[in-house]
């Protein structure tokens, strides 16, 4: 990969108890790029995400070697404040899950708790990240209406929202169409390729077509191992490995 | 459901052989026909390209339908891809069977000219390689293909040959023009055929490699 590198991993192994759920992974996600993880359920996609925030932290007995850098910058490091880099790394989760509360306070939340106090500013930021979520039309004469009103793709769109408000770099996305319907899907689709411009997105989809569509790079995971990682044409095209071959032709998954 | 299309990949395949060797059976025996001049056997070959039509327009449909319904990846979308370009080369070796069964008519109201030069030997090595290509797309074998760089060379100098041989003949006397001019476009349209088993022989080395190549 020619492009610059924003996150990478080197060696990195992860454990739950026993279960020895990442096994040596070592790769680099290029910036300002879509990356996708496809493999199959329990593969350790998931977690290989969760591992990028370190959002594997709030759970119990689980141990992590290797190591993990944004920005060349070692994410386990003792000095490193877990709420800025998850401000630095947001995500999206499969189900659209909006706070009970307006579609404005739910957009503004993320900056309020990082000390922007102002409404005016709150307002513009508001409006900047619905406007980049590709939202802003549909609810801007709502805005104080209760975000749990909206549709699911509507919902998903808003935390993608509430994600960008904090301006992060990265942003993780676990499955995040999975909870919608094909229409909501193609616009979260079409989104992925605009926020390209400005952050990188990692993918993680069990939907490989998705995969093929919106992204520039794949990984492909088997048993907590990443398998192969190249451009998507070549991964879906030709794949070296015959595992990701089996795996993306149906044969095993 | 990736059983299910795995299994309709098999069938596809071999569907398209089948057809691949109607091509060449047409092929076959409009050379037949001319070298023997059998008028019967050429207008049998004629006959024929209804058949190999109808059966493009099916495989093709089906390809078409295992995109549309399966979006195929990876060597799965590459056996695809390979097949319906199989379909295309193989209608148009068909196609060029027939050229030449139309050329029977004309050809066979006298004996041949030179004993018909050097076309049945081009003939043979043409329908081997035709034969090779599709063999190598049934079985996946890329050995069968290997050497079509040099067979295609063998091809071209002997449709030149054949060209300058009949320059001569008519040359030597212009009643022969008219099926000089005919010779000279049976070893064109089985030039053709060889080229069209080299572009069957690039897309199955595609097929099993992902690697593009050009056989020239």
């Amino acid at each position: 990969m020619s492009e610059t590198t924003i996150i990478s991993t080197s060696n990195l192994n992860l454990w739950y108890h026993e279960k020895h759920a990442l096994q040596s992974v070592s790769m680099k996600i290029p910036k300002n790029k879509v990356t996708a993880l496809i493999g199959p359920s329990g593969c350790g996609k998931s977690t290989l995400l969760r591992c990028f925030n370190r959002l594997n932290d709030l759970i119990d007995q689980v141990k992590i070697t290797g190591e993990i850098t944004l920005d060349n910058e070692n994410i386990h490091a003792p000095d490193t404040d877990v709420v800025s880099l998850r401000k630095k790394v947001g995500m999206v989760f499969q189900k659209p899950n909006p706070f009970p509360k307006s579609i404005w306070e739910n957009v503004a939340y993320g900056p309020k708790v990082h000390g922007v106090k102002e409404k005016c500013e709150l307002d513009r930021i508001v409006e900047q990240s619905l406007r980049h979520a590709a939202i802003w039309d549909e609810v801007r004469d709502r805005l104080n209406d209760s975000a749990l009103g909206l549709s699911g793709g509507q919902q998903q769109r808003l935390c993608i929202a509430r994600t960008l408000a904090v301006e992060p770099e990265v942003i993780l996305m676990d499955e995040p169409c999975s909870a919608l319907d094909p229409i909501a899907t193609a616009k979260i689709e079409n989104l992925i390729e605009l926020l390209k411009e400005e952050y990188t997105v990692i993918i993680v989809t069990h939907n490989m077509q998705q995969a093929a569509r919106v992204s520039d790079y794949t990984g492909f995971m088997y048993l907590g191992k990443l398998i192969e990682c190249g451009k998507t044409e070549q991964i879906f095209e030709h794949p070296k490995e015959d595992l990701t071959e089996n795996y993306i032709t149906g044969r095993f998954g | 459901m990736a059983e299910k299309f795995h299994t309709d990949l098999k069938a596809l395949k071999k569907d398209t052989v089948a057809m691949a060797q109607l091509g060449r059976t047409m092929l076959r025996d409009s050379v037949d026909a001319l070298v023997r001049q059998d008028k019967e056997l050429a207008v049998s070959v004629v006959a024929r390209k209804d058949k190999i039509h109808a059966m493009e327009v099916k495989l093709e449909e089906h390809c078409y339908q295992m995109i549309a319904l399966n979006q195929p990846m990876a060597k799965d979308m590459r056996v695809i891809a390979c097949t319906l370009k199989v379909i295309t080369a193989s209608v148009r070796i068909g196609r060029y069977g027939k050229s030449i069964a139309n050329t029977v008519s004309d050809l066979s109201t006298k004996p041949h000219i030179a004993n018909i030069m050097s076309i049945p030997h081009m003939a043979e090595l043409v329908i081997d390689m035709v034969d090779d290509s599709v063999k190598a797309y049934e079985t996946e074998s890329l050995a069968l293909i290997a050497d079509f760089s040099a067979r295609d060379d063998t091809i071209d100098a002997l449709r030149h040959s054949i060209f300058r041989e009949a320059i001569t003949y008519m040359m030597e006397d212009p009643k022969k023009i008219t099926r000089c001019t005919h010779y000279i476009m049976v070893a064109r349209y089985l030039e053709r055929c060889a080229d069209h088993s080299c572009k069957i022989a690039e897309n199955v080395h595609y097929m099993n490699t992902g690697e593009r190549i050009e056989i020239h």
